[in-house]
């Protein structure tokens, strides 16, 4: 009974924040202004047994929150409803579950100082030191909770100081946690302070930051610090279309969970140097990782983004395509080294090769391993290293695993006013085992090729098919994905998918994913409604991989700004 | 405390719904004023986006969003006739994190675009303009007010945001 007017509360609450966006619009009061957005997103979960769809025990589950923002002149105050108290299946499984206002904050800035005082999200440099921040679509939100200040004494220089309370899920005992990071960073940029340089085609940036967590140090087993510091310098230099970026961090002393509780020291080296002029890009980056992951609580599993202080950028080719979801590599902030390139060429419009329209070029290769670890002697008989400096590591060796590889091509190109086509092709490399603790120690391969084309009907009206194939002989095997979608600019979207893993080893797991999606669209507000099944899958994003279920069911979502 | 806080909170977004007084309100929102980062590492506030007097689209995209990309892909093959007709600057405002950012500017030169490119790497900008998702377009009157404001992209949008935007320039 009491989940039942639960729900009718939920869905009041929707009505009621619909209200003014629908009547008003923008409100002001004063010179001031309030805007905000408002995001639901609901499913109803139907049983189906083939594919494992979690029989859920309550089967209209949803995920709503609010936010608004008051800005007048100089000083702005903001705040968030969160009601996740039967939020979507994959929520749960993290522990995204409560209600509650799980941000606000009272903030005045002006072009010399700026502080803050509440919830804030912030980040110094890469964000190997510090990065709060949040990414509603997966349940992470590394917000702090404390105070900010920020200072620019002179147009160049920027200083920023915090303090703050990391936000864990929709725990809210803020005044019992025994945790708390600080932390301070500074960057000189000196093409603003000399602008003659800017002229003459250079830029110059230097930056350096240092954030430290206290926790409690209690432990019957071991002498835990109190206190954890990380520090990082970072330096960016550009002449004319040559840039050159680089940041080197270190964590002094760690024992956690993660790590399993040694005492070496952590480190991080992110080197990008990258030629552009207009028609042509290319980058080379360079990566390694050792021990650097970084959080409020020490017994954190590194299995979940929860209570991440920092956040160490994965530097491989992002992809969004349906079946290549499972196999999306995240950075592994204790122990990965590797190289990314990317080069983006576009052949110009009006010549032979790129056509009337030109044509868009990519091509991109990144390889990550695992680092090199030389263990030290075990503390006990067990073989544990629990307690000791963990290993050493040559710096620049890479370790004997390959933990990813990908390489891959697209190509992009308007036929005429009516067609336009995109052409891909991947190969993969995979280590399901390292990344994702399956037990088969093969590394997955797969051959990934795309086909998509847009018709565009008049001024309106369009149809884009998307065609994709990926073949393996590992995990799932293969899979056949078609997508057709119908749009109206500016407010209609119709769309039919399916996703076959035609080539599964098991026969009665040759199943169809099949899916109906309407959407409308007016202004900014969006209405989707959806039917269908959703496939198991591994959701890599944020710095972790997680599972989300299969799914069978029908989903409404709305979402709106104002 | 944060009973009070919402309690306040709640009081400036009733009030004016239910109050008459809209004499001094203005009819549109201006931009928020957020530090972002110029593609040279320079500091940018967002409040300084101008195009003396002309109009100004503000797109939020990134690397990875492949209808951002087909928006400003379609804007860009009619973009030097939109400035030349109607003086228009388009500012693409890129929310690629850590993980991409460093690959925003061979992207943008890759490309071939003739945008002004900014980076908002930690998404301050777009939290405080409420958005929920890219693609984010809006159009900028001659006074800096947001005048049109929409989200996602299917192809031929671009059709009303020059009806938009040759509407201010002809005023």
């Amino acid at each position: 009974m009491k989940r039942q007017l639960l729900f009718l509360w939920q869905i009041l609450f929707l009505a009621l924040l619909l209200i003014p966006p629908l009547t008003k619009g923008q409100s002001t009061i004063g010179r001031g202004k309030i805007s905000g957005d408002f995001s639901f997103s609901g499913m109803y979960y139907l049983p189906d047994s083939l594919i494992n769809a979690t029989e859920a025990e309550e089967k209209v589950r949803a995920n709503t929150y609010l936010n608004l923002l008051y800005t007048n002149a100089n000083f702005s105050v903001g705040a968030r409803y969160e009601f996740y108290l039967f939020p979507l299946i994959d929520f749960e499984q993290i522990g995204y579950k409560g209600q509650g206002i799980t941000y606000f904050f009272a903030d005045y800035k002006n072009d010399f100082l700026q502080v803050t005082a509440g919830s804030f999200y912030e980040q110094f440099g890469n964000g190997f030191t510090l990065r709060a921040y949040e990414d509603r679509a997966l349940g992470i939100d590394n917000s702090l909770y404390g105070a900010r200040v920020k200072v620019t004494p002179y147009s160049g220089i920027n200083i920023k100081a915090i303090w703050g309370i990391q936000r864990k899920n929709f725990d809210f005992n803020f005044m019992e946690r025994k945790d708390f990071v600080r932390g301070g960073d500074m960057e000189v940029v000196f093409d603003e302070i000399f602008p003659k340089m800017s002229e003459r085609g250079f830029s110059t940036s230097v930056g350096g930051s240092f954030v430290s967590k206290y926790e409690n140090p209690k432990d019957v087993t071991l002498k835990l610090p109190a206190n954890v510091g990380v520090w990082s310098l970072r330096f960016l230099f550009r002449y004319k279309g040559f840039r050159l970026e680089s940041e080197y961090a270190n964590k002094i002393n760690d024992p956690n969970l993660g790590n399993g509780f040694i005492y070496k020291n952590g480190e991080a080296l992110f080197i990008t140097t990258l030629y552009s002029q207009k028609g042509l890009g290319v980058s080379l980056s360079f990566i390694r990782t050792d021990n650097m992951d970084f959080r409020s609580q020490r017994n954190t599993p590194n299995t979940t983004p929860l209570l991440q202080i920092n956040n160490m950028p994965s530097i491989n080719h992002q992809y969004t395509y349906a079946l290549l979801g499972n196999y999306s590599f995240v950075s592994q902030p204790n122990g990965e080294i590797g190289l990314q390139l990317q080069a983006n060429y576009n052949i110009p419009k009006k010549t032979k090769i790129g056509g009337k329209y030109g044509t868009d070029l990519t091509i991109h290769y990144s390889r990550l391993h695992d680092i090199d670890k030389q263990f030290v002697a075990a503390s006990d008989s067990l073989g544990s290293l629990k307690g000791t400096d963990g290993y050493t590591s040559h710096f620049f060796k890479f370790g004997k695993n390959l933990l990813y590889q990908d390489i891959g091509f697209e190509m992009s190109r308007r036929l005429n006013s009516h067609w336009k086509l995109g052409l891909e092709y991947n190969f993969l490399t995979y280590n399901l085992h390292l990344l994702q603790g399956e037990a088969d120690t093969n590394l997955f391969k797969g051959h990934h090729a795309g086909v998509e084309v847009q018709y565009k009907i008049n001024s309106r009206h369009a149809l884009r098919l998307d065609a994709q194939h990926l073949y393996s002989k590992q995990d799932m095997g293969s899979w056949l994905h078609l997508l057709i979608e119908y749009s109206i600019s500016p407010h209609w979207f119709f769309s039919v998918a399916d996703a076959w893993n035609y080539g599964n080893s098991q026969k009665e797991k040759k199943i169809h994913y099949f899916n109906v999606a309407a959407t409308y669209i007016i202004k900014t507000t969006r209405i989707s409604l959806q039917y269908g099944k959703t496939r198991e899958g591994i959701l890599c994003s944020g710095g972790v991989c997680r599972t989300v279920p299969a799914s069978y069911g029908v989903g409404l979502s709305v979402i709106t700004s104002f | 405390m944060k009973k009070i806080f919402f309690f306040i909170l709640f009081c400036y977004f009733v009030n004016p719904i239910f109050s008459q007084e809209e004499s001094q309100t203005a009819k549109f929102s201006t931009l928020p004023s957020v530090d972002i980062k110029t593609l040279d590492g320079k500091n940018f506030n967002t409040k300084d986006i101008d195009n003396e007097g002309k109009p100004i689209i503000i797109s939020l995209w990134a690397t990875w969003c492949r209808p951002c990309i087909e928006e400003l892909t379609a804007i860009a093959e009619l973009y030097e006739d939109w400035v030349e007709e109607t003086g228009v600057k388009l500012y693409a405002i890129s929310v690629d994190d850590s993980k991409t950012a460093s690959r925003v500017v061979p992207f943008v030169n890759g490309r071939a675009w003739e945008y002004e490119v900014l980076q908002d790497v930690n998404s301050d900008f777009k939290r405080a303009m409420n958005v929920v998702d890219i693609p984010y377009l809006c159009v900028l009157n001659e006074k800096r007010e947001i005048v049109w404001q929409h989200t996602s992209y299917a192809p031929g949008n671009e059709n009303e945001i020059y009806e938009v935007v040759k509407k201010i320039s002809n005023k």
